[in-house]
């Protein structure tokens, strides 16, 4: 699961200059009838450029994601959830292993992207840097936050490379599974008891806020955000997927009876799209930048499983077996 | 048994506070990084094998192992195989109305012949897809044989051609690794039907 | 018809069974490798699953549902080998109590698949693939890392020293094991042993470990009758923390 939230600001597009004019072109030209870009094809510095950055990114959010929902992974209630949990959390790590690869046809070894994640030099998606107080808060992300990752995915599937294509495709096949789930698990704490009701509306309490930055500041739209969309990277504005989770997932709230805490939030007949309280972007900054609640912790996790992992693929390492770029 | 356990971490996850302690980050050699290994799966019985993905592993057997489950835990599937990525010989990649088969010359080396397998692909974007084998000897010449064979009349955009005997094919006996118990459809969507509950508690509200 | 004697024995399997999915699955999202942690998370996946299905059958002999049973009682009511309940550890121990476990329990259900007792008999037909996974894998890895690295055959060949006094623990005998076997239901905890040691054996010396000498180890048994390491009643605790909030609810 991933948020939106990219912020292509800052790219430099000066690269584009010194690129082959005729090659450009031709790029552009398949980009433009709707064809896929493949590993071997020619491509811009800056569309690898952007594509390792955004491709990893998910990656670390899916592997980083396996956390706030692994925290309920012993203490899920009865088999049935027991086992569902089970099988979602591993989604979230087979996502990462399909996106890693994605990314690897573009150059950059799985390696060099977790030491890259460990040391703090590349991102993850904001959300999961917030903790999972009760079984409803793991309940909320296995459904909204899920939601909210297939309208981004759902988009990004349309994208023009296609090993992330690909990845995607068979990711959001496995995303119907979670969002049913977490649905259901929701639906199961609507109806339940009265202690079960409050749970989940303090999660929906805790977490709105998050999810609401979950998609990302409002995009600049400039030259650099352009080529971007032109060469079908960036497959929709922040504030487009926003409105679009919520036209879907609100009334779904609504109807199980739970209050979102956003006195503003409602829909304007007007525009058609959401009205809502501003989010705290000082905040989406702070926690980006390493200042929120489990920023440390989620590091710290992965670099001690990287630790503890590390005898283990030293020892795997065989002279025959040599890492080479996969294939698609 | 005594054990040492640490909590290093204050967490919410129990799991998280019981993780030993490890040490300072060391400089570590490049890549720990392991081979990478090509994955192809069956959907069904008489389908032909598409390519999904890869894995990382240090040998042939091993990726085998961990391709099952990576690739094959929820959907039906009724084989799997896997080959290092370096056995894959790959032809040029084409677009608009230029096959890969017409940048294949007949200029290449033979040698004793032996089996390969053929995939291509038919829409960017879209997997490789198994189109069946041939003898030769030498990928080129594979890929040659294989445009007679499986290219007249239809666009291919890229060609793989693989020698059979470096891929570790699922044995018959191994084909009951998908007969699972029915009761693994909790990896599935069509498990969590909320709607009958879902629709008592909204007639409950009504009242 | 040994309606007490099949109790224990189902028992004693569905409580390894949960148990060591629910240990296997604190792995999910921290294992050594991507490619491993998926398929260590399935296996516990299925572990758990199969539990379920003999929770079901005990069920049906009167017993109460699985959720009930699984999640309600307390360590001395609890029915598994010793050598499940040991924490996770570094990998090698999971590993290798993995592979120790798993060995015996898919020669378990072969016994089984001829057992007069049609459920289970039905049931070791349909799980016998995940079973052929489940050993694959550890045979695999155990082979691998059992002749890798200096550091990972002491590291193996120290958790078998630890692991193999509770790995003999699996076989404790049931008070019913006469009836059981005669009944042929089971055939027996000392017959699955022979065929374990064999595999065992057969296993390790593919590798640089040595299996340790089994005339001067004393098993520790004693979880098939309840009584149990300090750590399975806090593993109980964690694992029912959500359900007992309020056991009548629905989850």
């Amino acid at each position: 699961m991933y948020g939106g939230g990219n912020t292509f600001e800052g790219i430099k597009t000066d690269s584009i200059a010194q690129e082959d004019p005729v090659l450009l072109a031709a790029f552009e030209a398949r980009i433009a009838r709707g064809e896929k870009i493949e590993p071997t094809d020619w491509m811009p510095q800056l569309y690898r450029k952007q594509l390792i950055r955004m491709i990893e990114q998910h990656a670390h959010s899916e592997i980083i994601g396996a956390l706030p929902e692994g925290t309920w992974i012993t203490r899920a209630p009865g088999f049935k959830r027991k086992m569902s949990l089970m099988a979602k959390v591993q989604d979230e790590v087979g996502h990462a292993q399909l996106l890693y690869s994605a990314a690897e046809t573009l150059g950059k070894p799985r390696e060099k992207m977790i030491d890259d994640l460990i040391s703090g030099k590349s991102k993850y998606s904001n959300i999961f840097n917030y903790p999972t107080f009760t079984w409803a808060d793991c309940c909320f992300i296995s459904w909204l936050v899920d939601a909210g990752a297939i309208v981004n995915q759902l988009a990004n599937a349309k994208g023009s490379y296609g090993p992330y294509c690909r990845a995607l495709d068979r990711i959001c096949a496995e995303e119907s599974f979670h969002l049913k789930y977490g649905h259901h698990c929701v639906i199961y704490l609507a109806s339940g008891t009265q202690k079960q009701r409050d749970m989940f509306q303090e999660a929906l309490n805790r977490w709105w806020p998050p999810m609401m930055h979950f998609f990302g500041p409002s995009d600049k739209i400039s030259a650099h955000t352009e080529i971007l969309m032109r060469w079908k990277v960036k497959m929709g504005t922040n504030d487009d997927m926003r409105n679009q989770f919520l036209d879907m997932y609100v009334p779904k709230i609504w109807e199980l009876g739970f209050t979102i805490p956003d006195p503003l939030l409602k829909k304007n007949l007007k525009t058609g799209k959401w009205d809502y309280t501003e989010p705290d972007w000082a905040e989406f900054k702070r926690v980006i930048n390493g200042d929120g609640p489990c920023n440390k912790e989620r590091l710290e996790v992965r670099r001690i499983a990287e630790e503890r992992g590390r005898w283990v693929r030293e020892a795997l390492k065989t002279p025959s077996a040599q890492y080479v770029m996969p294939l698609a | 048994m005594q054990l040492q356990l640490f909590s290093i971490l204050k967490s919410l996850d129990p799991r998280i506070t019981r993780l030993p302690q490890v040490g300072e980050v060391k400089p570590k050699q490049p890549l720990d990084q392991l081979g990478t290994f090509e994955v192809f799966v069956q959907a069904k019985e008489g389908k032909p094998f598409q390519h999904e993905g890869c894995v990382h592993a240090p040998t042939l057997e091993m990726a085998y192992v961990l391709a099952k489950e990576t690739f094959t835990r929820r959907f039906t599937c009724t084989s799997i195989y896997v080959v290092d990525t370096r056995d894959v010989f790959v032809s040029p990649t084409t677009e608009g109305n230029q096959s890969a088969y017409e940048l294949i010359s007949s200029n290449f080396q033979t040698g004793s012949k032996e089996t390969y397998e053929i995939y291509q692909l038919a829409k960017r974007g879209k997997q490789h897809v198994n189109v069946g084998s041939v003898e030769a000897g030498s990928p080129k010449e594979a890929m040659w044989l294989a445009k007679d064979l499986f290219g007249a009349g239809k666009m291919v955009y890229n060609i793989w051609a693989i020698k059979k005997n470096k891929i570790r094919y699922t044995t018959t006996e191994e084909k009951d690794l998908w007969n699972t118990l029915p009761e693994k459809k909790f990896r599935d969507a069509s498990d969590y039907k909320g709607g009958d509950k879902l629709k008592e508690f909204l007639e409950r509200q009504k009242i | 018809m040994h309606t007490e004697a099949l109790k224990e024995l189902l028992y004693k399997i569905a409580d390894d069974l949960l148990i060591i999915g629910h240990r296997n699955s604190e792995w999910t999202g921290l294992g050594p490798l991507l490619e491993e942690d998926i398929a260590f998370s399935s296996m516990a996946q299925d572990k758990i699953g199969q539990s379920y299905v003999v929770f079901q059958m005990l069920n049906n002999l009167g017993e109460q549902a699985p959720d009930t049973v699984a999640f309600t009682r307390n360590a001395n009511q609890f029915h598994n080998c010793q050598l499940v309940e040991l924490p996770n550890q570094e990998y090698d121990f999971s590993l290798i109590r993995h592979f120790l476990f798993d060995t015996a329990d898919a020669l378990r259900w072969e016994m089984l698949s001829h057992s007069t007792y049609e459920p289970l008999a039905q049931l070791a037909k349909k799980i016998k693939g995940e079973l052929r996974y489940h050993t694959m894998h550890a045979n695999t890895w155990v082979k691998q890392l059992g002749s890798a690295t200096e550091e990972s055959i002491s590291r193996l060949q120290n958790s078998l020293n630890v692991a193999m006094p509770y790995a003999l623990g699996i076989f404790e005998e049931s008070p019913f094991e006469d009836e059981i076997i005669s009944a042929g239901i089971f055939a027996g905890e000392q017959e699955l042993k022979n065929r374990w040691l064999k595999k065992v054996e057969e296993v390790i010396n593919q590798t640089q470990l040595n299996l340790p000498d089994l005339k001067i180890i004393t098993p520790l048994v004693g979880g098939r009758v309840g009584k149990h390491t300090e750590h399975l009643q806090p593993l109980l605790d964690e694992m029912s923390e959500v359900f007992r909030i309020d056991p009548t609810a629905e989850w």
